[in-house]
């Protein structure tokens, strides 16, 4: 395991909640409660001691800049100050493209910030104002425009597919123009309908894409991207060559990170663990101390089958592959044969068509 | 008066519900045998299966004192009778250990088809019926009616029945007055050649086998040897007595006219079929008394662990059980399948539901169970005769001179305005009507010849739906017939399932082929590649359905290094995994068996 470790930031603070978000977030927060957790943050990064070098830190959420860009970067510098980053140290911002001008995409990249994740969605006004996003696609191409001035080199887009109200067209419309926009890494999820959220109360009135369209969406996503020089390299993450996301490539090879703010999770020192999910009592235990296993949720100490399980469920996210036991063999040659994935040296790495029914391949593979 | 004049043997014999259980309580605890809050605990505790269905499973019997309005102190033995169409030689058995029968009617639903059936078995045994008008308390009773229908259909006189609420405790009191006075006291000779009957016995940890008798004639004492004249086997008597409510009252002797029991250190309850006659090794009666037979099963199915690894445990529990119910059979079946279980003989489908239940619930096991299969009759063309009652065994239909299936006579009592679905119904399952006939304007009786095979899949659940739960059935079996029968395999990605071949009439294959492959389909979780279901009469496929390679299972999101949700997830995954049966290489949800062998008309 190399002793490199990532950080992790969450920032649960939105302007509007998204119709479909059941993440831990947070709309319309005062400043003050703003400023009381940036400082909780600061003196989490003060409690946190590390003789490991960072190689990636990762501002998420929520929405980070609504945090504030100044807070954000005085966040890089005290990470800066505190700890050791290696020299290509990744450090990246999800943004809202309504949420950020030029103004602050620059201060974000004098502080250090190299990468952005940019929440574009769709190219189509329509579903984005249907499912609760507050920018336009104009709004995107004005963002990355903006921040390919400023000097960002390395930025991703989010897209979903098997939207509501969507036709084919208009997807495969949706997905070229964001190819056009000339992104280097695209994150393409399908839309999931959790319970609890807005468009979940619209499930039965919003007309969804069945299962032949959905993975129709998919493939044409898959190809599409190939075409323009993407690679699938990991089940919802397509990367130009060099611009793989190395913050989540630390998760699924199992590295360490460890998760800052509420509902942050960590994985250290062989534990892995989450910070209580709530802005308020995050800011009240940062007065304490924030390093007791106890006072994370959730702490747990994984076991070598632990290990050795997660090593395979989360390698097998990624087109490297997982080393797979000896008495699964059979089962990963089979899984191949199927035309999921090549099975070659002892690895199995799956293809696109395998990352689609990951779950059941890795079942059967720890079974 | 002697001794045997003072006693009283009677059964209580009801369709299903009519208030048999509620009634024995009543008169136990009006009598002071038994008092209430001991009756609620303790015979709750006996068997809670039973008292769930509201069946009597097994006949038992207890004797009680009754001082009649004559002054005099009576001896009572309840013989307590199966109430259930599967049980029908073992009613017949606790009957012929009595002079009398209690016959109740529920005057909310008059006569059903079992009311019918006992009471011929109890006019079979010239047995003393005394009609019981029960559940008055009720709205909606009909006392009158009731009646008319015992005289009108029965042919007994019902005028002076006793209209009793047993629930409520009304009337307890005539109907004991009824037993003591209608009911003739047992004609025996204590001085005679031993003869007694054995209408039960079941297994004790520490006494062996515990044997239920009717003494006929002569005596029984400690010490005897006795001989079981249908199995020969021979015993030295350890224990005898009688039987109270909740334990057994030892005696020296047991004199013609009692009922009791005996212990003789006997390990196998086999040794102690229920009609067997007991007499003594010296001074033997001249023959044994009429009317035994050996219990045959009329059902099989195969029972095997969910868990291929609990076949040990299954093996122990069935022996278990098999102390105590001679009439269930079972040995060892394996299926490529299902791996190692049980071929298991059952009186019928209710008999093989309490097996599955108990070995379910008091062994705690996970079961799959095949679909039931009556016995087959196969003439080959090399003049052998062949009985099969398992689809595996069936032989090549080249070498089959004539296929038999068993038949059985259904008398099916119902409300009129159910008639036509009922006949329709019956039809479908190939029933061969017979005759049928108005009990009054309200109610039919109809009678049909129908294939044993139909009954045994679910034509009750049927019945009980297409009449709303108003008709009722009885059944005895008939005879075997020459049927068009073939052997239906399934096959899943192109082997076949053995464990879900079945036998079946040819022309409901097509039909029956196309449901199980739909069934299958619906039941089987799409999995990493296409499954072709089939459908198959020897090599020709008639039916065929395709499960579906599975598109997408995929958790795409893993926020900000969050994998709780997934592990979470493959947990679940690796649970609903190991109750998945692997049949060659597609995985099978024991729910797939199940709804394979639940038939509807939809």
């Amino acid at each position: 395991m190399t002793n490199n470790i990532s950080l992790y930031f969450h920032i649960p603070f939105c302007i509007k909640k998204c119709d479909y978000c059941a993440f831990y977030s947070i709309a319309n927060q005062s400043e003050e409660v703003k400023q009381e957790y940036f400082e909780a943050l600061l003196r989490q990064i003060e409690f946190f001691d590390t003789n490991k070098h960072i190689k990636t830190v990762y501002f998420g959420g929520g929405t980070p800049p609504i945090l504030g860009i100044e807070r954000l970067c005085a966040l890089i510098k005290a990470i800066k100050e505190k700890f050791v980053l290696t020299d290509n140290c990744e450090i990246t911002v999800e943004i809202n493209p309504k949420t950020v001008d030029l103004g602050a995409l620059r201060t974000l990249k004098a502080a250090g910030a190299n990468r952005l994740s940019v929440g574009i969605q769709s190219s189509c006004d329509r579903i984005l104002s249907l499912i609760g996003r507050i920018h336009t696609f104009e709004d995107a191409k004005k963002c990355i425009a903006d921040a390919r001035s400023c000097g960002f080199k390395n930025i991703s887009a989010d897209i979903i597919f098997a939207l509501p109200e969507q036709n084919e067209e208009e997807f495969k419309k949706s997905v070229t123009d964001i190819i056009a926009m000339g992104v280097d890494h695209i994150s393409a999820y399908s839309l999931q309908i959790e319970e609890g959220t807005p468009l979940y109360l619209k499930r039965n009135v919003l007309h969804f894409p069945d299962e032949d369209n959905e993975e129709a969406q998919y493939s044409f996503l898959c190809d599409i991207l190939k075409e323009n020089g993407f690679s699938h390299y990991e089940i919802s993450s397509f990367a130009k060559d060099g611009f793989e996301s190395r913050h989540n490539l630390n998760y699924w090879a199992c590295g360490e990170y460890f998760g800052f703010g509420a509902g942050a999770h960590s994985f250290y020192n062989g534990k892995r663990f989450s910070a209580v999910a709530n802005v308020n009592e995050f800011i009240e235990k940062s007065y304490i101390s924030l390093f007791a296993p106890t006072d994370y949720e959730q702490a747990e100490i994984l076991s070598q089958k632990e290990l050795d399980e997660e090593r395979i469920m989360l390698g097998l996210r990624t087109s490297k592959g997982a080393f797979i036991p000896k008495k699964a063999e059979e089962t990963a040659k089979r899984i191949a044969t199927l035309g999921y994935g090549d099975f070659e040296n002892g690895i199995l790495a799956l293809n696109s068509k395998g990352f689609r029914v990951s779950n059941s391949i890795i079942a059967e593979i720890l079974i | 008066m002697s001794d045997i004049q003072k006693i009283r043997n009677f059964s209580i014999i009801a369709h299903i519900d009519h208030g048999k259980s509620t009634l024995a309580d009543r008169l136990l605890e009006y009598t002071g045998a038994v008092a209430k809050r001991e009756l609620d605990e303790q015979m709750l505790d006996s068997m809670e299966l039973e008292r769930e269905r509201g069946i009597t499973i097994k006949a038992r019997a207890v004797r009680f004192n009754y001082k009649a309005d004559d002054g005099i102190e009576y001896t009572l033995n309840l013989i307590d009778t199966p109430g259930h169409v599967d049980f029908g030689y073992e009613v017949s058995r606790s009957l012929a250990a009595c002079e009398g029968a209690v016959l109740i009617v529920d005057s909310t639903q008059g006569i059903q088809a079992q009311t019918l059936a006992n009471a011929y078995l109890a006019v079979d045994h010239d047995l003393e019926i005394l009609p019981v008008i029960n559940k008055i308390d009720l709205p909606s009773a009909d006392p009158d009616m009731a009646k008319r229908e015992i005289e009108d259909i029965i042919g007994i006189p019902a005028d002076d029945a006793p209209c009793i609420s047993a629930k409520m405790g009304i009337g307890i009191k005539d109907v004991l007055e009824k037993i003591v006075k209608e009911v003739p006291c047992p004609k025996g000779d204590s001085e005679a050649p031993l003869e007694a009957l054995i209408f039960d016995s079941y297994y004790d940890a520490y006494k062996g086998v515990v044997v239920y008798i009717r003494v006929l004639n002569g005596r029984m004492k400690l010490g005897d040897k006795v001989r079981m004249m249908h199995t020969g086997a021979e015993f030295e008597i350890v224990e005898l007595g009688t039987l109270s409510t909740f334990s057994l009252d030892k005696k020296e002797t047991l004199e013609a006219g009692e009922v009791g029991y005996f212990t003789a250190s006997i390990k196998n309850i086999a040794d102690t079929d229920v009609g067997d006659t007991v007499t003594l090794v010296e001074n033997p009666c001249e023959k044994p008394l009429p009317g035994f037979k050996k219990s045959q099963p009329m059902v099989y199915a195969g029972i095997y662990p969910a868990d291929g690894s609990k076949y040990g445990d299954l093996k122990e529990a069935l022996d278990k059980l098999r102390l105590n119910d001679s009439s269930f059979t079972y040995e060892l079946e394996t299926s490529a399948a299902l791996g190692f279980g049980f071929r298991c003989g059952f009186l019928g489908l209710l008999h093989m539901e309490i097996i599955e239940e108990r070995l379910e619930r008091e062994f705690m096991l996970d079961l799959i169970t095949t679909a039931p299969s009556v016995i087959y009759e196969i003439h080959k063309t090399n003049g052998e005769t062949v009985y099969i009652d398992n689809p595996s065994n069936y032989p090549d239909p080249a070498t089959i001179e004539t296929a038999c299936e068993p038949f059985v006579k259904a008398t099916i009592i119902t409300p009129t305005e159910y008639v036509g679905t009922i006949m329709q119904l019956c039809t479908d399952r190939r029933g061969e009507y017979i005759d049928m006939k108005y009990i009054d304007t309200n109610r039919a009786e109809l009678h049909y010849l129908l294939p044993l095979n139909e009954i045994v899949y679910d034509f009750f659940d049927s019945l009980k739906s297409k009449s709303k739960g108003y008709a009722s059935l009885d059944y005895e079996f008939k005879d075997y017939r020459p049927s068009k029968l073939s052997k239906l395999d399934i096959l899943l990605n192109g082997d076949i399932v053995d464990a879900l071949s079945f036998i079946i009439h040819s022309d409901r294959a097509y039909p029956r082929a196309r449901r199980i492959c739909e069934k299958l389909k619906d039941n089987i979780p799409r999995q990493l590649f296409e499954i072709p279901v089939q459908a198959a009469i020897g090599g020709k496929v008639i039916a065929r359905e395709t499960v579906k390679a599975m598109r997408k299972d995929v958790l795409a999101k893993c926020y900000g290094g969050d994998i709780t949700r997934k592990k979470k997830l493959l947990e679940k995954q690796k649970e609903g995994k190991k109750r998945m049966r692997t049949l060659g290489t597609v995985e099978v949800p024991q729910e797939a068996f199940m709804a394979v062998l639940k038939y509807d008309d939809e």
